[in-house]
Parts: C-alpha cells; structure tokens; sequence
C-alpha cells in the first residue's frame, strides 16, 4: 500500500504535462513529421501518402517560376518591411518618451492600431489606396495604380503590415529607451556629448536587445506573410504580392496538391530556422546587455 | 541654451503629432466612413467627412449580414479559447516552478520547442486532422491549434518563480496538497501576470484569420475576422455597409483596449524581457 502511494506520488508532476503534450503532440510535432514526410511523398486528394519520391518534389519546387516568385516577393517584403518598421518605430519612440506634456496623448495615437484586426485594417487600406476614389492618391496628388501595377502593390502591403506592428513594436522601444538610466544620459550631456552621440553611444546599445528581438519576430513574421495578401491582394497583381505562405495554402486548399504545399512548408520552416539562428549570431556579437 | 532646447522639443512636438495623427487617419476613415452613402465614397475629390450622420449603413451591416453571430461566434471562441489555454499553460508552469521530478527538463523543451514550429506553416496538416476527426465547422477547431502557448508557459514559470518554496512547505504541513496550493495560493499571488496573459490570449485568438478562414465553412460558423470580409454586399466601391460593420467591430475592441490599456502595456514589456 506505501509503495502504491509513493508510486502515485512519483508520477503527479507528470499529470500535469497530459494536456499541453496531447497538444503539442497534435497539432505541433505529428502535423511537422507529417509535412516532412508528405514533402518527400506522392500525396492523394485525402492527404494519404501514395508513394516515396525523393526530392522529386523540391526539385519540381524550385524549378517553378511560380515558386521562385513566391520566395522573392517574400524575401522582398521582409526586406522592405523589417527595416521600415524598425526605424520609424524607433523615430516615434525617440519622439515621445521624455515623459512631457502632449506626448502621452501622441503615444496613445501611436498605439490605437493595436486595437484593429487585420482583416478590418486590410479592407480600410484597400479602400484608402484605392486608385481612384482613393484618399491617398488624393492627398499625395499621385495618381498610382496600387493594385494594378505589379511595381507599387507591395508597398501597400508594406504599409500596412507597418501601420499594424506599430503600436507593438512603439511600446517595446519606448519601454526600452525609458529603462535606460537618466544619470548616464545627463553625465554624457555634462561632458559636452551632442544628441546624435548620446543615442549611438549611449542609447543604441542599452537598447539593442530590443532591436534585436523586434527584428527577430519581424523576420519571422516577413517569412510567414499571408494574410493581408489574401485580404488585399490575392497575390496580385501578375503574382506581384504572392508569398510562400499564400502559395502553400494556394497549392493545398484551392489546388488539393499536398506534397508541393508540404514542400513550401518545410522551406518556410527552414527559413525562420536560419533567420533566427543568425539572429542568435549577431546577438552575441553586437549584442550588449546591461 | 534653454531657448534652443525649447525649440528643440517644440519641433519634437511638432512632427509627433503630425505622425500621430497619420497614424490615426485610417481609423477615422472607418468611423467616417461609416456614415458614407455610395456617392460620398465615389466622389471626386473624395470625402474626408460625411454629409450626414445617416444610419442607413449600421442598419444594411445589421440587418442583412450576420455580423452579430460573427462577433458571437469570435466572442465564444475568444474567451473559453483564452481560459483554455492559459489553464494548460498554468498546469505546465507550475510542476515547472514549484516541483522536483525527473525528466523536468526534457517536458519543458518539449513544450517550448513548438515555438519553433510556426503554425502557419502547418495549417494543411492540422487541417487534414481536423477533418479526419470530423471536426471541421465546430468551435473546437478554431481554437485546437491556439491551445498551447509555450512562451506564456515561460512567462508563468518565470512568475511562479519568484513566490517562496517555504509557502509551498507551510502549506504542505497544513495538509493542503499541490493542485490546492496552486489554485488558492499560486494563483491568486500571480493573478496581475494571468490576467495580462489571458488578455494578450484572448487578444491573438480574436485577430486570427488563416485557421478560422479554412476550418469554417458553414457562414453561421464564421468568426468576425473572417465574416467580415465576406460580407457580400454586391456593388463593390458600395464600402458604406461594410465600414459600418467594421466600426462595430471595432467599438468593442477599442474601448476594451483604451480600458486595459495599462495592462496590455506592461505585458508587453514583460514579453520583451523574455525575448
């Protein structure tokens, strides 16, 4: 009877785990070890695995016009995105977080597009950058086609991608920049030091942990990118604002092909793998902690 | 001296508040907007406020979509969605935080390493599971893949950390067993952080898209992010109707936001300290 107890006693903690394993293993671990092996797989309409192929798959992949559009326009959006959003995020924050009067007001200005979802923020600018009713093109007195000119339809992705990380990114920078300590900043000031390099020096580093975590979940945001294109875009147009994510639920949904939206899959998986990765490289190099 | 730093922070001023108020542009947009009638949104140079504040559009979003069972459905889906998962989280954090066993370390990559495994890239297979379970077009579906949150896990060990293990002792001597200790003394020490994460939960749950866009079909199943952009009003620059339902959507999350505004603040910087 002891030993029962004790038994029962010895397993408790794990009780705890049941929940969160039965769900990391249905919906994390089986479905990953089921893309990797439909990515290499001949797969039916129902998802069931035919046969092995190989690399049969990647290779079609990447032998695919359509494919190499989807991994450009990706790596085109980050590109664009990422740095974007870090500056101007950093410019509002630099801005406003000296505790001062108005600038509360103009922090809560900057933080509203939290409170909007995609889906409504999507249908707002798609009516804002409308080419011809548009506000935008009236305000600026341009006369872009957004949505038909395969050169300008990634910006405005772009720009609401940015419009909706503000808030976020804002208020982690803020944070950030009001942590650092008053004393340096003013000794620095005692000792003649201008503005410019009290941010290079002083500034950048104690907040680059900061920058380096947004620019971290932004990559991997840039290489998930799918639903604004679906909302706005559909992809287009001419595939201009297609990404990998938008082309595997393309292939997968709309196409019933599984393996070549596995495929994409992995690819994506690899690319967030690496972008962090490399992250975690630069982190230990420029990385400084206070 | 003084003077040009007066300068200095009136341009500051200056620039913020033409920023912010770009910013905010789109958001008046909707609200604005939704007094439209279709000749204001089609006219030339284009309305920046309505002739009217007609209700005509309310009443069209209202009455001939289903926009409140959208906002039912994302309401529901949300809230029992948050609880679940920040009770799977709180029962993984807290073995994490307060218990000694073998294998602690292994169970606890093993639930952080899902972070690894961005679900958008796994939707086809979840999917699949989905409807092999025959579960396509319930609530279930649209909250399974949202269930486990494992940096909100790290977030609650970390939390869970810093209360004594000498409370867990006392309370031990007292006869009170683990999961009691958790629920009436745990819990209650880290309710700021549970709240906070339940909110930041309920949050991420009601702005998802992609996963609620494939697992419903039925419309009467839809939650509001992907009801609204089906809302089929026929004339397609008609943007009246759907701003309209837009602006109701959003009432809700801007006054929970401008209310909780503190707390999705500080959790946001507790989630940067963790990165």
């Amino acid at each position: 009877m002891p030993g029962r107890i004790r038994l029962r006693q010895a397993l408790k903690p794990y009780a705890y785990f049941i929940p969160a394993l039965l769900v990391a293993y249905l919906f994390s671990y089986r479905p990953f070890l089921k893309t990797l092996a439909n990515s290499v797989s001949l797969v039916n309409y129902s998802g069931r695995i035919l046969e092995f192929v190989g690399l049969e798959n990647y290779r079609g992949l990447f032998a695919d016009k359509n494919f190499q559009t989807s991994l450009i326009n990706t790596f085109r959006f980050t590109a664009l995105f990422v740095p974007i959003d870090v500056v101007f995020c950093l410019v509002c924050a630099l801005l406003v977080y000296r505790k001062r009067r108005f600038n509360a007001l103009n922090e809560t200005l900057f933080i509203l597009p939290m409170a909007v979802a995609m889906t409504s923020a999507a249908i707002a600018f798609r009516a804002l950058f409308n080419p011809t009713i548009g506000v935008i093109n009236h305000l600026l007195g341009i006369q872009i086609q957004w949505f038909n000119d395969p050169a300008w339809a990634m910006t405005t992705i772009v720009v609401l991608s940015v419009w909706m990380a503000l808030g976020f990114d804002f208020l982690l920078l803020l944070a950030a920049l009001r942590s650092v300590p008053r004393q340096l900043v003013e000794s620095a000031q005692l000792e003649g030091a201008g503005r410019g390099s009290i941010f290079l020096r002083i500034q950048l580093p104690l907040i680059s942990p900061t920058l380096l975590f947004i620019v971290t979940t932004r990559i991997r945001d840039g290489m998930l990118l799918s639903g604004p294109v679906l909302v706005m875009t559909e992809g287009g147009p001419f595939r201009s604002t297609q990404t990998l994510i938008y082309q595997m639920y393309i292939e997968g949904f709309k196409s019933g092909n599984y393996s070549m939206g596995s495929a994409i899959s992995v690819v994506v998986f690899v690319l967030t793998f690496t972008m962090i990765l490399l992250a975690f490289r630069i982190e230990r190099k420029g990385v400084f902690y206070q | 001296m003084m003077n040009r730093r007066f300068a200095f922070d009136t341009a500051k001023l200056i620039v913020a508040t033409v920023i912010g108020l770009v910013v905010v542009f789109p958001l008046y947009y909707i609200f604005a907007g939704a007094f439209y009638k279709i000749g204001e949104f089609t006219a030339y140079p284009p309305t920046l406020f309505p002739d009217s504040f007609q209700l005509g559009n309310f009443i069209r979003a209202l009455r001939d979509t289903l926009l409140i069972r959208f906002m039912g459905n994302s309401l529901l889906v949300a809230s029992v969605g948050s609880v679940l998962r920040m009770t799977i989280a709180v029962l993984c954090a807290f073995p994490m935080a307060f218990l000694r066993f073998k294998g602690k370390n292994l169970l606890f990559f093993l639930v952080l390493g899902t972070m690894m495994l961005p679900s958008d890239a796994l939707i086809i297979e979840n999917y699949l599971t989905i409807s092999r379970l025959g579960l396509v077009d319930t609530y279930f579906a649209i909250i399974s893949i949202y269930l486990l949150a494992p940096v909100q896990m790290f977030m609650l060990r970390q939390a869970f950390k810093t209360i004594p293990q000498t409370y867990r002792e006392a309370a031990a001597i007292d006869g009170c067993g683990d999961f009691r200790f958790l629920t009436l003394i745990v819990l209650p020490m880290a309710k700021p952080i549970v709240l906070t994460l339940t909110l930041q939960s309920f949050v991420t749950i009601w702005n998802t898209y992609l996963w609620p866009l494939l697992v419903t079909n039925d419309p009467a199943m839809r939650t509001v992010q992907v009801g609204i952009t089906m809302l089929g009003f026929a004339e397609s620059l008609d943007y009246g109707p759907t701003f309209a339902a837009i602006a109701l959507i959003l009432l809700p999350s801007l006054s929970i936001f401008l209310i909780f505004r503190k707390k999705i603040v500080e959790g946001i910087a507790a989630g940067a300290i963790v990165g």
